[in-house]
C-alpha cells in the first residue's frame, strides 16, 4: 500500500508548489510602450532609432559602391566582396548572402522600431497633440529613408511597404509604386511636422544639430522627397521639392543631417572609416582616378597607398578611399552638394541655364573652373553625373544614378567574366 | 507527511519484529580471498531474495544472519566475478575464493535517479568507461579528450586544439538543430554546468560581422574544469530510452560521472607523475616559392622582396613551439566500517603548441562516506578546482587580425621576427604580425570552481524481504570564471590609430547550480522470486549565470584595467532559470530471468512559454536472460545470452530567452536608447520531445567473449528551430517548434579474451557503430544553417535529407529550397560519419603492460574553409601540386579557386581518418624490489600519435562554430591540434 501512497503524496506535494513566471533579467520589453508610455520612455525609442539608422549600414554603402564600381573591398576574411558583388566568373549573386540580406534587415529593423515609436506616441494620452505630430514627422521620415535604401538595392523586386504587424505583413509592390509609397510616406511626414509646433518633444544626437527642430528637420525631409522625385523621373516635382528642402546655393555643400559615431563607451565608431595603408583596405577603382581632373580638391577624398599598389583576386589599386578621416566622422544622410546637384539635374530640359549656374557652384568648390562643355541636354546630363561620381564618391550614389539613366552598360568590367548587377536579389528569408 | 510515514514506519517495524521472531535464525561466517588467498575487503555478501547483507571486514571475514534454510549467499566485488553459495543452517561456514573477472556483466550501472541495476540485467546499452581506461593508458588534458573511441554512439568533435578543451559531443546523431545537442552532465549527482562562455573577442576578430552571428570567440566548455584522474566511471545514457527518468534536459544522453571514494581497510596512496612533449598534430608545410610562382601569383610586384629576403617557414616558426607537459596526482584514501575517504589532488601545468598558449589546472578533492547508524548513512563529495587556460587568438575574423588568418596571408619571405630591442616589425602582407600576436597578445580564462555534493540515505523500514529507505540528496556547483582578452595598443593592428588603438575586454561570470531531491525507494522480494523496487521522488534544480563583460579600448598606455581607456562599454547576459520535476518508476525482477521497469517523469520550467504546464515523459524496458532459464545445462558455455528492448522519452529546452521579446539597449552620443532586437519572442515555445526505441542483445561466452548488438530509433519532435521570419518584420528569426527528425543506428560491440594465461594476458575490444539522420517533418521551408554562405558550404535542414547534409552551389544542382523552384544547390557530402569503428587492446606479459586504441571514422565531411583562406592568399601548402585539375593543367590552389564560387566541391572535404588514439607502454617493478608492499609502475605514453587522413588541415576533427546544436563540421583557421608524448611513473602503496 505504502508504494502507492508515498508517490501519490509527492506528486500532491510538486504539483502544488509552482514556479514562478520570471521576466526576462536582460532587458526592457516591447509592451512597456504599449499604452501612456511617458516622453523620457520614447525618447529611448528615438535615440534607438538613431542607432538603428547607422547599424549594418556600413553594408549598404560597400555593396552600392562596389556594384558602382567606385571602390574594391579587398579583405582576407571574405571572398565574397571581390567574387560575387563583382559577379566573378559563374558566380551569381546568393539571396542568403549577407551583403544583401544585412543591409536589407537593418533598414526594416528601423522601420519597426519607428513603428513602436509611432505606435507608443499614438497610444499615450501623456502628450500633447503637437508632441504626437512631433513624434509622427520624425519617425515616418526616417521609415521613408531607410526604405527607399531598400528599394535602390532590391529595384525591380520591389519591397515592402507596411510592415507593422508581423505577421500580417503587405506584399512586395512594384519599384514605381514603392517609390510612390515612399513619397507618400514622406507627404505624411512633411503635413505632420508642420503641425509639431516650434520644438521637437525629443533631443536629437550632435550628428542632426542644424537638424533638431520641426521646421529645420521639414528641409531634410523635402530633401529625401526631392531626391526621390528624381528617381521618379518627375523634375518639376523636384525643384518645388528642393524648394522648401535645406539647399544653400551658397551655403557650405557639407551641410546635411547625419548619422552620430563617437569613440565613447558604448557609442559607436564609424566603419566606413579604414586606416590607410592597410593590407585589408577599400580601394579606389582605377577608373575613377584615370577619370579624375587635375586640381580637383574632391581628390582629397583619396590618398595614394605608401606602401604601394595592392592587389587580390585579379584585382589592384593605387588608392585608399578616404572620405572619412577618422572614427568619429559622422555619415550623412543628405548633404546640401547633393541637393545642389539634384537642382542641375532637375533643370536639365527645362532650364539648362539655371543647371548650369547649379553645376557651376559645384565645380568651383572643386576648384576645377567654370563648364565649358556642350549645351545640349545629353552633355549637361553626363555633367552632372560626372560632378555627381566625385561629389558624391563613396555615398552610394554611383550605381542607383547609372541604372536609372540606363548607364550601367557604361561602368568598367575588370575581369572577363565579371557582371553589373542591376539589382540584388530578394533574400531567401521573404520567399 | 513525516509523521504520516514515521507512523507507517513505526508500524511496518513492529510486523517485522514479529515476523522475525517466527522463524528460525541461523548465523554464516566465513572468509572471502582473492585467488591467492589474499583476503579481500569490502565484498558485498547477500541472501539472495531477501534485503538482508552485509560486507566482508578488513580480515576478509564476514558474519551474517540466515533466515530461510537452506539458502544462497550472493557475494559481489568489483573486478571480480559474482558467486553464490549455498548455506543452511548444517552448514554454515561458508568461505570462498573469488575469481578475477574482465567480464563487464558484474558492473553496477546507475539507471535511476536513485536506483542501480546490473549490467546483466541492463535493459539498455548504457556504455561504462572505467578509470583504467579512461585515464590508465595515456595522459589527459581534460575529461571530455579522454572520452575520445572509447565508447560506442559517439561524435566527440573538438573546436579547435588550443589548451584548455572545448568540445561538442553527440550522442546517437544530431539530436537538435537550434537547441543543445550536448548532454547532461551530473557528477556525483551534482548538475555540472557545461557552458561555454565567450570572452568577447569578436571586439576585436569581428567574427561576428560578416555573414554569421554565431560565436566564435572559441571558449573552452566547463566540463574541461573536471579532472579526469578523479572519475572511478563515466556512464553515458546516450538516448531517450535510458535517460528519459532525466526529463527535459536529457535529449542529448546524460554523462554521469561518479568520482573515487575510499574503501574500508588499509590507508592507500597512490601518486603518479607524469612529463611529456607536446607537437603538431599534423604539419601542413608552407608553400614553395620560386621566382617564377611568385610572379604568377598575388605577390608579383613584390618579387624583389621575394629576391631579397630571408625565406622562412612559418609554420615551424608558429606552432614549433613544442610545449612541455607536467602532471602530477597524488591520492590517499581509507576508512573504517563507520568512515571511508578519499582525499586527491592533482596539478597540471601543460604548454601549448604556438608560443604563450597553455593550460594549468589545480584539483582537489575530498569525498567522505560515513555511518551514522545502522539506520542512516550520508555521503559528501567536495571539489575545489583552479585553472587557467591561455588559448591564443585563432579561427574565424573579418578584421584579418587573427593569428591563422593572418598566417595564411603571409608568404614565407616576409621578415616578422622582432629586431633587437624586441619590436615586431610590420606584416605588409596582412592586417597583423603573428608573431607579434601570439607573443604580445593575452586570450584567459580562469576558473575558480568548487562542487559540492551529498546525500543522506534513511533506512525507514526494513524487513527481511522489504525495506524501504529515503535519499535526500543535493548539490551545488559554483565557479568564477574570469576571462580576459587583452590586445596591447602596440600591435599592428592597434597602433598609430589602426584598429581600437589596443583593447581590454574582461569578463566575469558568476555560475551557481543548485539542485535538490528527495527520492525514496522500497524493495519488496517474493517468496515466488519475484522482486519490485519502487522509486520515487522530487527534484528541483536552479541555474543561475550572471556574465558581466567589460570593453575597454583606446588604451592609455601599455594599462589593461577597464578604466585606463578612452571608451569602455559594458555588457551583462543573465541566465536564470527554475526547473522543477517527480518521478516514479517500478522494477520488476523475475530471478534475473525477467526484469522489467515502468516509470514516468513530469517536468516543469521557468525556461518554457507556460511555466504551468507539466511535460510527461514515460519509459517502459524489458531484459530477459535466456541463460536463467535453465534452457541450457550449466555446463553450457553461454553464461549470458540477454534479449533487451527498451523506450522512453526526454526533453530538451529551447535557448533560455526564446519567448521574450526583449528590446536591445545602446547608447547615442550619451543618451540611452533601445530598439527592436532581432529575435521575436514566442510565448509558446516549448521543449523538444524526443522518443527513442532501443532494441538489442547481449551475448557473453565463458565469461571470456562476449558479444552486443543494439538497434536504436531515436526520433525527435517539436524539434525547436530558430525559424527564419521575413526580415522585412524587423526581426530575423523566431524560435518555434517547427520539426521532427528521426536517427537510426546501430551498435555493435565485441570483448574478446583472446589470450588469459599467468604471464600473458590480451583483451581485446572492438566497438562498431553507425547513425544516420532524417528530417522527416519541416513546417517551415527549407532552408540551409550552420555555415557563412551556400557557395562556402552550408547545411541543408529540408525533409527527406539528413540535416547533416552538406551542399554547396555546383555544375549540377539538384536541391531546390522551395518547391518548384528550379535547383540552385548540390550535394556535396555528409558531415556524419559513414561508421566508426574502436578497436582497443590491453595486452600484459609478465610485469609488461601494453594498452593501444585505433578509432577508424570512414567517411563523414568537412568545410575546410582554412584551405580556401590559403588559396585566396596564394599561400597553400599544395597550390602547386597538380592532384585535382582533371585536365591536369592548373594546379590545386588556382584549380580551387578556379571554381569559388561556382562548384563548392573543392572545400569539402572527406573528414574520416585512421588513428591511434592512445598508446601506453608500462612496466611494473617486481614487489620484490619494494621496500613494504606496494606497486611501482615506470611506463611510456602518447596520444594521437599516429593520424592518417587525406583532408587538406590539421585535423578534421574540429570546427569553428563550438558546441552548437549542428554546425560543428566548419573549419576556419583552428588552433592546430596536437600530439603528445609522456613519460610516467605511478606508485600504489
Amino acid at each position: 500500500m505504502i508504494k502507492y501512497i508515498i508517490p501519490f503524496f509527492l506528486i500532491l506535494s510538486v504539483a502544488s508548489c509552482d514556479i514562478e513566471d520570471l521576466s526576462n533579467p536582460n532587458g526592457s520589453s516591447i509592451a512597456g510602450f504599449d499604452k501612456d508610455a511617458t516622453k523620457s520612455s520614447l525618447q529611448t525609442l528615438v535615440t534607438g532609432i538613431e542607432d538603428l539608422l547607422r547599424q549594418d549600414v556600413g553594408f549598404y554603402y560597400d555593396v552600392v559602391s562596389i556594384v558602382g564600381r567606385e571602390y574594391y573591398f579587398f579583405t582576407g576574411s571574405d571572398p565574397r566582396y571581390t567574387g560575387e558583388v563583382l559577379g566573378k566568373g559563374q558566380s551569381q549573386l546568393d539571396n542568403a548572402g549577407f551583403y544583401g540580406t544585412r543591409p536589407f534587415s537593418g533598414r526594416y529593423r528601423t522601420v519597426k522600431t519607428a513603428n513602436v515609436l509611432i505606435d507608443g506616441a499614438t497610444n499615450s494620452s501623456l502628450i500633447t497633440p503637437a508632441d504626437l505630430n512631433g513624434y509622427l514627422g520624425y519617425a515616418k521620415t526616417m521609415q521613408a529613408y531607410e526604405l527607399h535604401l531598400v528599394a535602390n538595392l532590391q529595384f525591380e523586386n520591389g519591397i515592402r511597404l507596411d510592415v507593422s504587424d508581423p505577421q500580417n505583413l503587405s506584399d512586395f509592390v512594384s519599384y514605381q509604386e514603392s517609390l510612390a509609397g515612399i513619397q507618400s510616406l514622406l507627404d505624411e511626414g512633411a503635413s505632420n511636422l508642420g503641425a509639431a509646433g516650434g520644438s521637437f518633444p525629443f533631443s536629437l544626437s550632435g550628428a542632426m544639430t542644424d537638424f533638431s527642430d520641426p521646421s529645420s528637420f521639414l528641409g531634410f525631409n523635402r530633401g529625401i522627397s526631392a531626391r526621390i522625385a528624381l528617381y521618379q523621373g518627375n523634375k518639376s516635382d523636384a525643384l518645388s521639392k528642393l524648394s522648401s528642402s535645406f539647399m544653400d546655393m551658397g551655403g557650405d555643400l557639407n551641410v546635411g543631417p547625419a548619422r552620430f559615431y563617437s569613440s565613447a563607451g558604448g557609442d559607436f565608431n564609424n566603419n566606413l572609416f579604414r586606416t590607410p595603408d592597410q593590407a585589408d583596405a577599400i580601394i579606389v577603382h582605377p577608373s575613377l582616378i584615370a577619370d579624375a581632373t587635375a586640381g580637383d580638391a574632391r581628390l582629397s577624398k583619396v590618398l595614394l597607398r605608401q606602401s604601394g599598389t595592392l592587389t587580390l583576386d585579379g584585382l589592384s589599386g593605387d588608392y585608399d578611399v578616404f572620405v572619412y578621416k577618422s572614427l568619429t566622422d559622422f555619415v550623412p544622410f543628405i548633404r546640401n552638394e547633393e541637393l545642389i546637384l539634384i537642382n542641375a539635374e532637375a533643370n536639365i530640359g527645362g532650364n539648362n541655364g539655371a543647371a548650369i549656374a547649379a553645376i557651376n557652384v559645384i565645380r568651383n568648390a572643386a576648384g576645377i573652373g567654370d563648364y565649358s562643355g556642350g549645351m545640349d541636354d545629353a552633355s549637361l546630363i553626363n555633367e552632372v553625373l560626372y560632378q555627381r561620381r566625385y561629389s558624391l564618391l563613396g555615398e552610394a550614389h554611383r550605381w542607383v544614378d547609372m541604372r536609372r539613366l540606363g548607364k550601367l552598360g557604361d561602368l568598367p568590367i575588370d575581369r572577363e567574366g565579371d557582371d553589373v548587377w542591376v539589382q540584388f536579389p530578394r533574400p531567401v528569408t521573404e520567399n | 507527511m513525516k509523521r504520516l510515514l514515521r507512523q507507517m514506519a513505526l508500524s511496518v517495524l513492529i510486523v517485522s519484529v514479529f515476523s522475525v521472531i517466527g522463524f528460525s535464525q541461523y548465523t554464516v561466517t566465513g572468509l572471502v580471498t582473492d585467488q591467492s588467498g589474499e583476503p579481500l575487503i569490502g565484498v558485498s555478501v547477500l541472501v539472495q531474495g531477501t534485503t538482508t547483507g552485509t560486507i566482508t571486514e578488513i580480515d576478509g571475514t564476514y558474519t551474517i544472519d540466515v533466515l530461510s534454510d537452506p539458502a544462497n549467499l550472493e557475494f559481489n566485488y568489483l573486478g571480480y566475478a559474482t558467486s553464490t553459495l549455498e548455506v543452511s543452517s548444517d552448514s554454515n561456514l561458508a568461505n570462498l575464493s573469488m575469481t578475477e573477472s574482465a567480464s563487464r556483466l558484474d558492473e553496477v550501472v546507475i539507471t535511476g535517479l536513485a536506483t542501480t541495476v546490473k549490467r546483466s540485467n541492463l535493459a539498455n546499452a548504457v556504455a561504462r568507461v572505467n578509470a583504467q581506461d579512461l585515464v590508465g593508458i595515456a595522459s589527459q588534458s581534460t575529461l571530455e579528450g579522454a572520452l575520445y573511441g572509447k565508447f560506442k554512439g559517439a561524435e566527440i568533435k573538438a573546436n579547435s586544439g588550443a589548451p584548455g578543451g572545448g568540445v561538442a559531443f553527440k550522442l546517437r546523431g544530431v539530436t537538435s538543430i537550434n537547441g543543445s545537442s550536448q548532454p547532461l552532465i551530473i557528477l556525483d549527482g551534482v548538475y555540472i554546468d557545461n557552458s561555454s562562455i565567450p570572452g568577447g573577442l569578436n571586439l576585436v576578430s569581428a567574427a561576428g560581422a560578416g555573414g554569421s552571428t554565431s560565436n566564435q570567440d572559441n571558449p573552452s566548455n566547463r566540463l574541461a574544469d573536471i579532472d579526469p584522474n578523479d572519475i572511478e566511471s563515466v556512464e553515458i545514457l546516450k538516448g531517450a530510452s535510458a535517460a528519459a527518468i532525466y526529463g527535459s534536459r536529457a535529449a542529448g544522453g546524460v554523462v554521469i560521472l561518479t568520482t573515487k571514494r575510499g574503501k574500508s581497510g588499509k590507508t592507500r596512496i597512490s601518486f603518479g607523475q607524469s612529463v611529456g612533449k607536446t607537437s603538431q598534430l599534423r604539419k601542413l608545410g608552407v608553400r614553395q616559392w620560386t621566382e617564377e610562382k611568385v610572379l604568377g601569383s598575388n605577390f608579383a610586384d613584390d618579387i624583389d622582396n621575394f629576391r631579397a629576403g630571408q625565406i622562412h617557414n612559418y609554420e615551424d616558426e608558429l606552432y614549433g613551439s613544442g610545449g612541455s607537459l607536467f602532471n602530477t596526482r597524488l591520492s590517499v584514501s581509507g576508512g573504517d566500517d563507520k568512515t571511508k575517504f578519499f582525499i586527491g589532488g592533482s596539478y597540471k601545468n601543460e604548454e601549448g603548441i604556438v608560443s604563450k598558449t597553455g593550460y594549468k589546472k589545480t584539483s582537489v578533492r575530498i569525498n567522505l562516506d560515513h555511518k551514522i547508524s545502522d539506520l542512516f548513512t550520508a555521503t559528501l563529495s567536495s571539489n575545489y578546482i583552479s585553472s587557467s587556460a591561455d588559448r591564443g587568438f585563432f579561427n574565424n575574423d573579418n578584421s584579418g587580425n587573427t593569428i591563422g588568418i593572418s598566417f595564411t596571408s603571409t608568404p614565407s619571405w616576409a621578415q616578422l621576427q622582432p629586431n633587437d630591442a624586441g619590436v615586431y616589425p610590420s606584416n605588409p602582407y596582412a592586417p597583423s604580425n603573428f608573431l607579434e600576436t601570439a607573443a604580445l597578445i593575452t586570450n584567459n580564462e580562469s576558473v575558480g570552481r568548487f562542487i559540492g555534493g551529498g546525500s543522506i540515505t534513511g533506512k525507514i523500514l526494513q524487513t527481511d524481504k522489504s525495506s524501504l529507505k529515503a535519499v535526500f540528496r543535493g548539490g551545488i556547483d559554483f565557479y568564477n570564471l574570469s576571462t580576459s582578452a587583452i590586445f596591447p595598443n602596440s600591435l599592428q593592428f592597434q597602433r598609430d590609430g589602426a584598429g581600437l588603438n589596443g583593447a581590454s575586454v574582461q569578463g566575469f561570470t558568476k555560475n551557481l547550480n543548485s539542485n535538490l531531491a528527495l527520492f525514496l525507494v522500497h524493495n519488496q522480494y517474493l517468496d515466488n522470486g519475484m522482486s519490485f523496487t519502487t522509486s520515487a521522488g522530487v527534484t528541483q534544480e536552479d541555474f543561475n549565470q550572471n556574465t558581466i563583460l567589460g570593453e575597454a579600448t583606446d588604451l592609455i598606455g601599455s594599462q589593461t584595467n577597464l578604466d585606463q581607456a578612452g571608451s569602455r562599454n559594458v555588457t551583462q547576459n543573465r541566465r536564470i532559470q527554475q526547473d522543477k520535476g517527480f518521478f516514479a518508476q517500478e522494477e520488476v525482477n523475475y530471478k534475473d530471468m525477467i526484469v522489467a521497469t515502468v516509470g514516468f517523469r513530469g517536468d516543469k520550467s521557468s525556461n518554457n512559454g507556460d511555466v504551468k504546464k507539466l511535460f510527461f515523459y514515460p519509459k517502459a524496458n524489458v531484459a530477459i536472460n535466456l541463460q536463467n532459464f535453465n534452457f541450457w545445462n550449466s555446463a553450457s558455455p553461454i553464461t549470458q545470452f540477454k534479449v533487451r528492448a527498451a523506450y522512453g522519452e526526454s526533453g530538451n529546452f529551447a535557448r533560455f530567452g526564446s519567448k521574450f521579446t526583449t528590446l536591445n539597449s545602446t547608447i547615442v552620443d550619451g543618451r540611452a536608447g533601445v530598439f527592436t532586437p532581432s529575435l521575436l519572442g514566442n510565448i509558446t515555445v516549448g521543449p523538444e520531445r524526443q522518443k527513442e526505441l532501443e532494441v538489442g542483445i547481449d551475448l557473453e561466452i565463458n565469461r571470456r567473449f562476449s558479444f552486443d548488438a543494439t538497434y536504436y530509433i531515436k526520433s525527435v519532435e517539436d524539434l525547436l528551430l530558430e525559424a527564419r521570419v521575413p526580415t522585412s518584420s524587423g526581426f530575423s528569426s523566431q524560435v518555434t517548434n517547427a520539426a521532427s527528425l528521426q536517427n537510426k543506428g546501430i551498435e555493435l560491440g565485441l570483448e574478446l579474451g583472446l589470450v588469459s594465461s599467468q604471464d600473458f594476458n590480451w583483451n581485446a575490444r572492438i566497438g562498431f557503430w553507425k547513425n544516420t539522420s532524417e528530417v522527416t517533418d519541416l513546417a517551415v521551408p527549407a532552408f540551409t544553417t550552420g555555415g557563412f554562405a551556400d557557395f562556402l558550404g552550408n547545411h541543408l535542414i529540408k525533409e527527406g535529407f539528413s540535416p547533416t547534409t552538406l551542399i554547396g552551389v555546383g555544375p549540377n544542382p539538384t536541391i531546390a529550397l522551395n518547391e518548384g523552384d528550379t535547383p540552385s544547390l548540390q550535394e556535396f557530402g555528409n558531415a556524419e560519419a559513414d561508421f566508426q569503428m574502436s578497436w582497443a587492446n590491453n595486452i600484459s606479459y609478465n610485469n609488461f603492460d601494453l594498452s593501444f586504441i585505433w578509432h577508424w571514422k570512414k567517411g563523414g565531411s568537412n568545410i575546410n574553409l582554412s584551405t580556401l583562406l590559403f588559396d585566396l592568399n596564394n599561400t597553400t601548402h599544395d597550390f602547386d601540386d597538380i592532384t585535382l585539375d582533371p585536365e591536369g593543367v592548373l594546379g590545386n590552389g588556382a584549380y580551387r579557386l578556379s571554381l569559388l564560387g561556382s562548384n563548392t566541391e573543392p572545400y569539402i572535404e572527406d573528414s574520416g581518418y585512421i588513428r591511434l588514439r592512445e598508446i601506453g607502454l608500462y612496466y611494473t617493478l617486481p614487489s620484490s624490489l619494494i621496500p613494504g608492499g606496494g606497486t611501482f609502475k615506470i611506463g611510456f605514453s602518447g596520444t594521437n600519435l599516429i593520424n592518417i587522413f587525406d583532408y587538406n588541415s590539421y585535423d578534421p576533427e574540429v570546427s569553428n562554430f563550438g558546441a552548437n546544436g549542428l554546425s560543428n563540421a566548419v573549419e576556419v583557421t583552428p588552433f592546430p591540434s596536437s600530439k603528445r608524448f609522456d613519460f610516467h611513473i605511478k606508485a600504489d602503496f
